[in-house]
Formats: C-alpha cells, structure tokens, sequence
C-alpha cells in the first residue's frame, strides 16, 4: 500500500523535476550541438548527441569574428552605464529621502512619468538625439541615454527613508559634511541594496540588444549580443559553429548567475515592489 | 515593506537648517537625463507623428494623420493584432507556469528552496544567445524538434515559414524565458502570507485545492495585479527573439507593435510610420498600466 504523503511528494518531485528539465535542456542542447563534428550537423542518420566531442569547434568560432573586441565592448558599456545608473540613483533617491526643498514633488513627478515611458516606444526620436549631438557609433551614446534609472531612483528613496536618521545627525554634530554625511554614514548603509540593483542593472545592460543595436552600425562598435548575431547571419548553416559562439556568449553570465544567484533573486522581488 | 508616507528625515529633523543648493545638485542627474532621453523624446514622437520627412530630415512637411492612416493601412493594424495575440498569450503562459511551479516550491519538502535558483536562468542569459539555441531547436529538418518528429514517422514542422507556428516558436521562446521572473515574484508573496490562516484550513480538513482557491488566491491577489502590470509590460516590450528567429515574418505574421517600429523606423526608414506606431504602443502601454493600476488600487482597499 503507498503512503499517500510519500506520493504527493513524488508528485511535487516529478512536476519540479520536468520544469527543470524544460529550463535546463536547451542549454543542454546548445552544449552538445557546439561540439559536434562537421559531419554530423547535416546528418540525419547521425545521432542527437555528438560521438564525440570536437572542442576545437569554440576555438574555432572564437578565431572566426572578433569577440575579444565585441566584450571589450560589452564590458564598457555595461560597466558605465550599471555605475552611472547606481550613482544617480542614489544621489536622486536620498535626496528625495532626505532634503526638503522647492519643487521637490514636481520634479519627483518628472522621474515617475519617465518611468510611465517604455524606452522601445521611443527608439526612433531617441535616435534623432543622438545624431543631432554626433553621438551614433560612440560609447558616450551608448552609455550615458541609459545611466538614468527610475528603478533604481525610486529603490533607494525608498530605502533612505527607512534608515534611521539619528546617524546622520551624529555626525553633522561632530562637524560632517552634508557630502561626508551621505557618502560615508550612509552609503555604507545601503550596500546591500547597491549590490542587488547592481546586478539586476549590469545584466539588463549587458543583455540589451535593441538599443546598440540602433546606436552602432559598425563592427568595431558592436556589443556581444550584436556581433552574436551578425556571426549568425554568416555562418547560418554551421549550428556546430553558431552554438559554439552561443556558448561563448553565454558561459560568462552563467557563471555569474550562479555566483550572484542570492542577489539576482533579490534583485528581482525588490524591483516589483515600488 | 517601507511606505512612503513616513515623513521624510528632513522633516523629522525639525528646526536643523537645510542645505538650499545640495538637493538640487544631487537629483540634477537623473531628473535632467530622464527629461532629455525620456520625456523630450516622447514630445518629439508625438509632434513629429504629424510631419513627414526621413530619420534625419533636416525639414519637415506637416501631415496632420496621414502617418497614422499610412501605419494602419501598411501592416500596423496586423501589428497591433500580432501583439494583442502575442501577450495574451505570454500573460496567461507566464504567469499560469509560474504561479503553478512556485505553489509546488513552496510544499514543504526537502530541497524544494534550492530549486528556484534554475529558473533565473533563461531571465539572466543574453537573449540573444538563447534565442539562438531556440533557433536550432526549431530548425528546418535538423532541428531537435524536427528530428524528433521525424524520428516517430510525423511529417515535419516548418517553424518558419508557417505564419502560426512562427508565432507559436516566438512565442514559446518568450514564456521559455520569462516564467521564472514569475516563479520568484510568486514565491516571494507566498512566503509573505499568513501562515496560520493556512493552516487553520488545513486543520479543517481542506483539501489542496479548496485551501488554494479560497485562502491562498484572494490573498495573492495583490501580487497578481502587480506581476500581471509587469508581465504585460514585458510582453508588449519583446523584441530579440522576433529580430533573431523569425524577422518578423512570415508574411508580418509576428511582427509585433515594437517591431514594427524598429522596420519601419531604421529599415525601411518610414519614420513618420514609426512615430506614429510609437505613440500608438505608448498610449495602449499606459492605458493598460492605468487600468491594471485602478483594479490593484481598488482591490488593495477592499483587501484592507
């Protein structure tokens, strides 16, 4: 006779098992597929996974297009535009927490109705900017539309005005700095804060895909994801090769997904609560 | 969670002087850049709607709608249709998948907490990247799929060249991707109830079922409002899988609202079009978070 709580445990086991499956195949997929042979790609009676493993075929995709460069990209444009978007915010958010000044609902409306504006709505005029200040084909371009964050505004705000303001007094009475007051006493504070939107914001950044890739239309210029898809455009037929360059592509963030995953998952839940 | 009607410290603080100059310096930033490459573009797209003239047109010839009449007549109607289907679809999918595996993470068994870190994978992975996996997958004739129809004696699909299946393949991909956000959001508000109401139902002899669909679900209702405004949102936005899987083809079977701007915008250089489907998707976008915000409002009072 089966114990019935044994079996709706092997139910919630089961159903878990499937759903993870289903997350964690197709990376599964792209792994076999990158190092399969030559022969074996376009070959119907071979089988799904590789006889065996050609691990030359990433070297191979790596030496095919410039992907040194296209992460050296990536790097730049996702670092500066992740520490702007921290900055600002956090200059933004305790400013709103902590000050009382002149038109301070006014402007907090100006931040809230820009957060009402999905940026792909305005890709075009947004364009129409950049070329009037030369700024196409540029990592000042590239960077400096994304570096402010409602998000993160709203976040941080929301974070000050929790944090006990008796610290703050503290040190003015020992003669701080409005400045040392901030940078000192309270952004040690909100470290954790910093870190969870931090992450949240590099990914976002070094996953964006359709703003460089109307901002820059040259090589050279290309982040990862764009310079990915050109590959794919030339080697269409080659799965072994274009899954190798996925694999290239995607390896460095799956790292830093596991690493960071207490953050990211943090990340998220705080970003739905504004 | 933190409110924000608390009084801000500032005031808190009392008679203490504060600095005249220091806020605004501190908010210029992210005020002045959300002005520049948010607001000025928004007011730019609605009055450049009404002129025609190229991206960079350096004169403009006022138009009054023909833009918009132009969009509907060359596709944008079809457009609008694709992203209607496209996002009812990725709600229902998304959050359906993700409200189901985060009940079945949140059983008390062993183990279960460490599952949750899986799903952030398709969310965090460049999109890019795993649209192309997807594009193996779904392969004419060496695809996985394909293989695996063929394999046991079905005729073969043509993910891309069949207008419903394309959509399907893109569609797929977008749920593949997404529903983890929603397995976290949905954890996150279970762990939030009150543990005592759910076990006083199962106390009484609830089966899983009751207990879910008269004590859980009204709870979760809130959050429902909250992940359904960010799921439609997401969905209205999704662009990647589109550019790399299908191109918005066949026949604009899934060109969506966005992409439709981006083809009209930077491919076929009709800018005018562009703009005008560009006020067309901001309108529906805020119009959706409005209503989905007046429903939360009204349900979180009645909740209260």
């Amino acid at each position: 006779m089966l114990n019935p709580r044994f079996a709706s445990r092997a139910l919630v086991y089961t159903l878990l098992a499937i759903a993870v499956l289903v997350v964690v195949f197709p990376l599964v997929w792209m792994l076999g597929t990158a190092v399969k042979p030559n022969g074996q790609i376009l070959d119907l009676n071979a089988s799904l996974w590789p006889s065996h493993f050609e691990w030359g075929n990433i070297a191979r995709a790596w030496n095919s297009a410039p992907f040194g460069r296209w992460t050296l990209n990536s790097v730049i444009f996702s670092v500066g535009a992740t520490l702007g978007q921290i900055l600002t915010s956090l200059l933004a958010g305790y400013a709103f927490a902590m000050f009382d000044f002149r038109g301070k609902n006014i402007l907090f409306y100006a931040l809230l109705c820009g957060l009402m504006v999905p940026f792909s709505t305005v890709i075009v005029p947004v364009v129409q900017i950049l070329a009037d200040f030369h700024w196409l084909n540029t990592y000042q371009g590239l960077i400096v539309p994304n570096i402010a964050s409602a998000l993160g505004t709203f976040l941080f705000r929301q974070f000050f005005l929790g944090a006990p303001y008796q610290l703050g007094e503290a040190a003015r009475i020992d003669g701080a700095s409005e400045l040392h007051v901030f940078s000192s006493v309270y952004v040690p504070l909100a470290r954790p804060i910093i870190a969870a939107f931090g992450i949240i914001a590099f990914l976002q950044n070094w996953n964006n895909f359709l703003f460089p890739l109307i901002v820059v239309n040259t090589t050279s210029m290309d982040v990862l994801s764009q310079g990915l898809s050109v590959f794919q455009n030339q080697f269409s037929s080659s799965y072994n090769l274009i899954m190798s360059a996925a694999l290239i592509v995607i390896a460095p963030i799956l790292i830093v997904a596991v690493a960071a995953q207490r953050q990211i998952i943090e990340g998220i839940t705080l970003g739905a609560i504004q | 969670m933190w409110r924000g009607v608390k009084p801000t410290a500032a005031r808190r603080r009392g008679g203490v002087k504060q600095p005249l100059v220091l806020p605004y310096l501190f908010i210029a930033p992210a005020v002045g850049l959300t002005v520049l490459f948010s607001l000025v573009p928004l007011g730019m797209l609605a009055y450049r709607s009404l002129f025609g003239g190229g991206v960079f047109a350096t004169s403009l010839s006022y138009v009054g709608l023909q833009n918009y009449s132009n969009a509907f007549a060359n596709g944008g109607t079809q457009s609008l249709e694709v992203t209607a289907v496209y996002t009812v679809g990725f709600v229902i999918l998304t959050m359906g998948i993700g409200l189901a595996v985060a009940l079945l993470l949140n059983v008390n068994v062993r183990g279960a907490a460490h599952l949750r870190a899986p799903f952030i994978i398709p969310l965090v992975m460049p999109s890019v990247g795993t649209a192309l996996i997807w594009a193996s997958l779904f392969a004419p004739q060496f695809g996985f799929i394909n293989r695996i129809l063929g394999g046991l004696g079905l005729h073969q699909a043509d993910f891309t060249s069949t207008p419903s299946l394309a959509l399907l393949m893109v569609l797929t991909f977008g749920v593949w991707q997404f529903f983890g956000e929603n397995v976290i959001l949905y954890l996150a508000a279970l762990k939030t109830l009150p543990m005592d109401l759910v076990e006083a139902a199962n106390v009484d002899g609830a089966g899983p079922w009751r207990r879910f669909r008269y004590i859980r679900w009204p709870l979760l209702r809130r959050s429902t409002v909250l992940i359904w405004v960010i799921t439609t949102l997401t969905g209205l936005q999704t662009f990647t899988q589109i550019y790399i899987l299908t191109n918005g083809g066949p026949n604009g079977s899934t060109t969506t609202a966005l992409f439709y701007i981006f083809n009209q915008g930077f491919v076929q250089f009709n800018t005018g079009q562009a703009d005008a489907m560009g006020v067309i998707l901001f309108l529906i976008s805020l119009f959706i978070t409005v209503v989905q915000v007046g429903i939360f409002g009204r349900g979180a009072r009645r909740d209260a």
